[in-house]
């Protein structure tokens, strides 16, 4: 999924600063999940905005919605009538849902209330963390599963750097594990060392973020 | 808008027993339970973020959360997520500019009536009078 954590309360009040009817909007989908911008998280930020108002004596109208995906333009229909009421919306979805809905209300200031981190798992209760960077041309099948791109901090293809201490990444020697040292491990496991031997040529990075705003064509679904 | 009464979440398996004990010890006990709206929950590990800032929010003065003993929780582990809710609930009443006091967790056992009585007397002489001890 696509993880986030909510911007500093101090930040989003800054940015409400002056409005006058604010519609907090959330989304349903990856951000619900990893517990920063569902209808659980409109509610607590709504309920905060309002008793810091309350205190320093701001008028504010503050109304919650959530809907299903801020990336798909048919869920925003069931809020039309909030969002053209609202002076300004405060989206806690992702980047994407923040600037899909500037697309679909072209007329509405949209503010964003949430930091968005990367593509994650779950890997314990409330924790997530990083697994895939969207590069574009998956190269997993070689590396027993485990992504170089990501999981090494300098996206090495041909083997770890010198800062590979102890299964551990010079980045972060505490909390980052060597991205080499669990392909590694992976490999051996599976009983495919030998995938090592072969040498990567020169990544083709222009299939993710460094070909500029990617865009995917099926045809077979287009109307 | 700010009221006078407070509102108490109660674990029914210990503080909400002790509640009901404290209640029927007299007038002097009753006295010291008045202006507390008592709210039995099936566990404190019920107890969320959003629902204690939207007590705030709605008019209660403070919220108090009373839950069993730790490590003697009935679901195991609900009493220590209500202490790092409440945790977080006190961080976003600091952002908010308030008073993170508006809020208390305690934990008792459903024997423990008079240090009911003793809390509920502190919490309301600190939110409602800002008497601090």
């Amino acid at each position: 999924m696509i993880t986030a954590v909510r911007k500093p309360f101090a930040e989003i009040a800054g940015m409400l600063e002056g409005s006058r009817k604010v519609l907090i909007l959330g989304c349903g989908t990856c951000v619900t999940v990893c517990m920063a911008g569902g209808e659980k998280e409109v509610g607590i930020l709504a309920s905060t905005l309002r008793l810091a108002n309350e205190k320093e004596g701001r008028r504010m109208d503050i109304v919650e919605a959530t809907i299903e995906r801020q990336c798909d333009r048919e869920f925003f229909d069931t809020v039309r009538d909030k969002v053209a009421e609202a002076d300004v919306v405060l989206s806690l979805a992702c980047g994407v849902g923040v600037q899909f809905f500037g697309e679909v209300f072209p007329e509405k200031p949209v503010l964003p209330g949430l930091d968005t981190k990367f593509y994650g798992a779950a890997i314990a209760q409330g924790v997530w963390a990083e697994r895939c960077s969207g590069c574009g041309t998956c190269v997993i099948a070689d590396f027993g599963g485990v992504c170089p791109v990501t999981r090494c901090s300098k996206s090495l293809l041909n083997g770890p750097c010198g800062g590979s201490q102890k299964g551990k990444c010079e980045v972060d020697p505490v909390n980052i594990d060597c991205g080499w040292q669990l392909i590694y491990d992976r490999l051996k496991a599976l009983g495919q060392l030998a995938k090592l031997e072969a040498v990567r040529p020169i990544k083709d990075w222009s299939s993710g973020s460094h070909g500029g705003p990617g865009k995917i064509v099926k045809e077979d679904a287009v109307l | 808008m700010k009221g006078r009464r407070i509102t108490v979440l109660l674990c029914e398996n210990s503080a909400w027993k002790a509640w009901i004990d404290a209640a029927g010890q007299g007038p002097d006990a009753a006295k010291r339970l008045e202006g507390l709206d008592p709210v039995k929950l099936p566990c404190t590990g019920k107890v969320e973020e959003g629902m204690v800032l939207k007590l705030l929010e709605n008019g209660s003065a403070g919220v108090l959360v009373l839950g069993c003993p730790k490590d003697n929780c009935t679901y195991v582990r609900g009493n220590y997520r209500a202490e790092k809710r409440i945790a977080s609930v006190r961080a976003a009443l600091r952002e908010a500019g308030l008073d993170d006091g508006l809020v208390r967790l305690d934990f008792l056992s459903s024997l423990d009536s008079r240090k009911l009585l003793d809390i509920a007397a502190e919490f309301r002489a600190s939110v409602l009078e800002g008497v601090r001890q």
